[in-house]
């Protein structure tokens, strides 16, 4: 079956991408294995995830997949999100410091220098 | 206080991005009649630092475009260093007076914020149709901060620099006007409209903000505080 395998190979991609590239936090390396170890579950015993469905009051096990999806990339979405707001302000931060900086720098600097220098 | 004493604690906060046609004249007629301005060029792509500078504005560069909260925010924090007792935000496209600045800080004697209200004042140029979105704004913009105003999103307004801080913005793009206003019933300071008058011009409802863009203030406004 070339599902299973492709699907056991992107798995493996991700998980040694993440320990290649990414923190070694080992709560960070146990979530990443948990979550990477069930979803290989998931791909090998594909009915046993039915029965982790019907045991929450779901129909099939792949819809249960895509409602976990759905919620995990809402979180993902509003995390980043989150994340982005924060970080726009702290360029805008920067760049003001910048500013007052380079007017009092360039005040101090005679105006000979300044003009050397550009 | 004299209008002389008036000037020397007041800075003029002008933000620019792009507008080397207009602030020259801006920034001139400001300086001219003797205020302290400070121009933020907002990280524009055109001659507009060289300009202000030229016509006799202290000149601030943001590396990068930030939005123009984010640019008076900048000239606020500068002048408050450069000891300023009173701010003044003024827009860099020509659609204020600079005629309207000693009514503006005489308001602050028995006010800590004076507030332009072209509403109170007069509107030359505009269409019917920017009119009745101003007043539509006026009417959210008031629901939001909650406060009762004739125009709430004048780009020129006066302020103590002991509220600066209750004051001070976050937003970096257009939804800054209903920040400060918001801030500004939080913190309780005493505040007045003054009547001033804006005269819109081709080149200034060309950088004005559309109706649209209500859309993307309002987005900002809630989710990015």
């Amino acid at each position: 079956m070339i599902i299973r395998v492709l699907l056991l190979a992107a798995l493996a991609l991700i998980g040694w991408r993440f320990f290649v590239r990414r923190s070694k936090l080992p709560i960070h390396i146990a979530l990443v294995c948990i979550v990477l170890g069930l979803a290989a579950l998931a791909v090998v015993f594909p009915e046993s995830t039915n029965d982790i469905a019907h045991a929450v009051g779901v129909g099939r096990g792949a819809d249960l997949i895509t409602y976990l999806v759905e919620v995990g990339l809402l979180f993902v979405t509003v995390h980043y999100y989150t994340k982005f707001v924060e970080l726009e302000g702290q360029i805008t931060r920067l760049v003001r410091e910048l500013a007052i900086l380079r007017r009092e720098l360039d005040e101090r600097t005679p105006q000979a220098k300044r003009d050397d220098r550009t | 206080m004299s209008l002389v004493d008036a000037r020397a604690g007041t800075w003029v906060v002008v933000a620019a991005y792009n507008e080397e046609a207009a602030i020259a004249a801006v920034v001139g007629d400001l300086a001219r009649a003797g205020w302290n301005v400070v121009v933020v060029d907002d990280g524009s792509h055109d001659d507009t630092a060289s300009s202000a500078s030229t016509a006799g504005a202290i000149v601030l560069r943001h590396a990068i475009n930030r939005g123009q909260g984010a640019a008076l925010q900048t000239g606020i924090d500068f002048a408050l260093a450069r000891g300023a007792k009173r701010l003044v935000t003024f827009d860099a496209d020509g659609q204020h007076d600079a005629g309207d600045l000693p009514a503006l800080i005489a308001a602050l004697d028995d006010a800590d914020v004076a507030l332009g209200s072209r509403f109170l004042g007069s509107i030359v140029g505009a269409s019917r149709r920017r009119r009745a979105f101003l007043r539509a704004a006026t009417t959210v913009s008031n629901r939001l901060a909650g406060l009762p105003l004739t125009d709430a999103h004048c780009g020129l307004r006066a302020f103590r620099a002991e509220v600066a801080t209750h004051l001070r913005m976050t937003q970096d793009r257009m939804a800054h006007a209903s920040e400060l206003l918001a801030n500004l019933r939080r913190s309780g300071a005493r505040w007045v409209e003054v009547p001033v008058t804006v005269r819109y011009t081709e080149h200034s409802a060309r950088k004005g903000q559309h109706g649209l863009q209500a859309v993307r203030v309002l987005f900002d406004y809630w989710f990015r505080s």
